[in-house]
């Protein structure tokens, strides 16, 4: 075999990082995909199971206590910013909001006494469950 | 579950663990964020509660 040695030379060690760069942050999308759809789920990947398990069941009981006690889970509607706004943050909660919503719960009763509380119960548990998640992605970069 | 006093206490315990979870790492220093997390909202709503009595005047 002949050598051309105009052939363009080849930074073999560059090369390399940068496919393991591109292959870790495809797991760390997946990680944080991971980390939305189920509370916790992000730091029972990455080996942090105590912190894992209870985050689950935290934010799954506030997200649970929130449909019981009449709270709504808004419409994506940014005619109305913050009906948008809560949209999201309810829908950060993950599959427990899917759930919810194939389960038709969700739909609020404003008359009831407690619709403001389970309102402020879905909603932060979606942020919160959004914390969680940043906080798994520090994790796995090694920020923390 | 209609009880006010219940959720506010589930309220404040639920935020407390996933906070000081988050920001702590060491078992006691979670336990003393968290506790100092949680009595802050119970004293922090009963504190506002009273302040906003006399309203609307």
């Amino acid at each position: 075999m002949v050598l051309d040695a105009r052939a363009p030379e080849v930074n073999l060690p560059a090369v390399c990082a940068a496919v393991a760069e591109d292959k870790q942050s495809g797991a760390l999308v997946v990680l944080c995909l991971a980390a939305w759809a189920i509370p916790g789920a992000g730091h029972l990947w990455l080996g942090r199971r105590v912190k894992g398990a209870i985050f689950f069941v935290a934010i799954t009981l506030m997200f649970s206590i929130g449909l019981a006690v009449h709270g709504r889970l808004f419409p994506f509607d940014f005619s109305e910013p913050f009906v948008g706004l809560m949209a999201l943050a309810d829908v950060s909660a993950g599959f427990l909001y899917f759930i919810a919503s194939a389960l038709g719960s969700g739909a609020g009763d404003v008359t009831a006494a407690t619709y403001e509380y389970g309102n402020a119960f879905l909603i932060v548990a979606g942020l919160l469950n959004l914390l969680v998640v940043l906080d798994a992605y520090d994790v796995a970069v090694g920020r923390k | 579950m209609q009880s006010h006093t219940f959720l506010l206490v589930a309220f404040a315990f639920f935020v407390s663990v996933v906070f000081s979870l988050l920001s702590k790492d060491d078992l006691r220093e979670q336990l003393r964020f968290g506790g100092m997390l949680f009595g802050g909202f119970i004293v922090g709503a009963i504190v506002l509660g009273w302040l906003m009595y006399p309203f609307p005047l």
